[in-house]
């Protein structure tokens, strides 16, 4: 009986598995089908000469470049702002908190991760309504929907930072402790180096929601036509926004395709993202624990 | 003799549970001194209570004295306000189980200095280099440095651990069944390194092994019941 079991699970195991990934083949090819056609410099600079839009001598307004970059500022205005609160944050529940504010702050940091994304531009969008009335001169911009970027992000970082930090063992420690080291010196030289893959885990998720979020972004800031970015105070373009745009909007098929066009570029971005979080993590490693330094 | 370490009327609990009872005892400088006893009898707790390190486990309490003589100077470690990593950097300990950071084997002697506030600069290298001779390990890992450390056999892990100890230079080196893990052969190299050790700090080691315990110790005491007693 419990060999028949043993069977049956494996195999549900091992079919669960092939469907996951015959569903992402599917996708991919899916994607690729119906983007590759439109995937060109045309659709990333339009009529404009590569040079003159790389060095910003002329606008592209018939391009995706506009959107590649507000998209890649935007990942990294949130990722820099909840950087800092999130591992703050996962330290203090991990290494500092007690059992009663561990629980405390657990909660609402879950209810956090709960929050709907358009919620969350809610929240900006009243946000910018109320500073706009002291500072005239702020209306939805790349600033606002990178907080409220960093905002939907920071339970991932958090959670990962804590788990990564929970997860090690006690000997580690102790063994620290034996050597002299106090807690902040322990976290600093011993703890962290060795959650460093954990942390970086979440930078990778934190990343990836930046990077496809769009109700956030469609009430804080992001229009169809904007080009590039010259401040923080300024509206932007972005690719999960110009998708969506283009899905709901396209009044041809080359339009439709230019969405597809648009979806592999976004996801080509987050995938060449994780590969320089991935070596980021890497280099971070080996220097903190293998190199003479 | 100078009494290096000296405890008076020391009991301990864990929660509710009595581990030591009413222990009197001193330690000697420049000399080994074993603990043997059955298993939990409190000779680890014992050890523990001399580095202060029990104070990062939860639920355990202590009473007594427990005085050492540390820079020149007699210290009641308990009774006044003490930093503990001054604390833990004069008086090192050696587990029963290997315990090698999980980091390179340059680094896992670095670390302790750095954490200390030491630079590059001041001279880690040669440290690093000075203890791993002391502990009989230059010749067999001074190519393989960037190497993990836990890629090390479990003797020469137990090594590098005496000698991360060591870097610190303490004064007094708690060691807790350091060759329990170890062969024969592993174990009579920790021996040979621990008679070398004991001209530079005292050695207070919990040890099972009879024969071991008549090879390296100057002092043999036993813990029974809670209880210590001198048998030599």
């Amino acid at each position: 009986m419990t060999r028949v079991f043993d069977f049956l699970l494996y195999v549900f195991a091992w079919l669960c598995g092939l469907i996951l990934v015959g569903a992402f083949g599917t996708f991919m090819v899916f994607l690729l089908t119906q983007g590759l056609p439109a995937l060109g410099f045309d659709l990333i600079f339009g009529g404009t000469a590569i040079g003159d839009a790389l060095l910003l001598k002329r606008v592209v307004s018939d391009g995706l470049l506009p959107a590649i970059i507000g998209t890649l500022l935007l990942i990294f205005l949130a990722l820099v702002t909840a950087l800092p609160f999130g591992l703050g944050a996962g330290i203090y529940l991990a290494e500092y908190a007690g059992k009663r504010s561990k629980s405390f702050f657990s909660l609402i940091f879950d209810l956090l991760a709960g929050v709907p994304s358009i919620v969350i531009g809610l929240f900006g969008f009243s946000l910018t309504i109320y500073l706009h009335k002291r500072f005239t001169f702020l209306t939805p911009c790349l600033l606002i929907s990178a907080l409220a970027l960093a905002l939907l992000v920071l339970p991932y970082l958090i959670r990962s930072t804590q788990t990564a930090l929970e997860e090690l063992p006690t000997t580690l420690r102790l063994t620290s402790a034996a050597l002299g080291a106090d807690q902040a010196t322990t976290i600093r030289f011993v703890l962290l180096p060795q959650a460093a893959a954990g942390i970086f885990s979440g930078i990778i998720l934190a990343i990836g929601r930046a990077a496809e979020d769009t109700a956030v972004i469609m009430l804080t800031g992001v229009v169809v036509s904007a080009g590039i970015p010259r401040s923080l105070f300024n509206s932007y373009e972005a690719l999960p926004f110009y998708i969506y745009y283009m899905a709901s909007q396209f009044s041809n098929q080359q339009e439709l395709q230019q969405g597809f066009g648009a979806a592999l570029i976004l996801l080509s971005l987050c995938a060449l993202l994780f590969t320089l979080a991935w070596l980021i993590r890497k280099k971070v490693t080996a220097r903190l624990l293998y190199h003479h330094h | 003799m100078k009494k290096i370490i000296e405890i008076e009327n020391l009991s301990f609990y864990y929660g509710k549970q009595q581990i030591l009872d009413n222990i009197s005892v001193g330690f000697g400088s420049s000399s080994i001194a074993a603990i043997t006893g059955s298993s939990g009898s409190g000779k680890s707790t014992f050890l523990m209570i001399i580095n202060r390190l029990w104070e990062e486990l939860n639920g355990a309490r202590m009473s007594g004295r427990v005085s050492l003589f540390l820079d020149h100077e007699k210290l009641d470690i308990y009774g006044r306000a003490i930093s503990l990593s001054w604390l833990r950097r004069k008086v090192g300990m050696v587990f029963q189980i290997p315990n090698p950071l999980p980091m390179s084997i340059y680094r896992n002697l670095a670390l302790p200095l750095q954490m200390a506030g030491m630079k590059k600069k001041d001279g880690i290298g040669q440290k690093v280099e000075m203890v791993l001779r002391q502990a009989f390990l230059w010749p067999e890992v001074k190519d393989r440095l960037r190497d993990d450390a836990r890629t090390l056999s479990g003797g020469q892990q137990q090594r590098l651990c005496i000698a991360r100890a060591m870097i610190l230079q303490p004064e007094i080196l708690l060691l807790d069944e350091p060759t329990s893990s170890l062969d024969e052969k592993a174990a009579r190299k920790i021996e040979s390194l621990l008679l070398v050790l004991k001209e530079q700090c005292t050695l207070l080691m919990v040890s099972h092994d009879q024969a071991q315990v008549k090879r390296v110790a100057d002092e043999v005491l036993e813990m029974d019941g809670g209880r210590m007693s001198v048998l030599n």
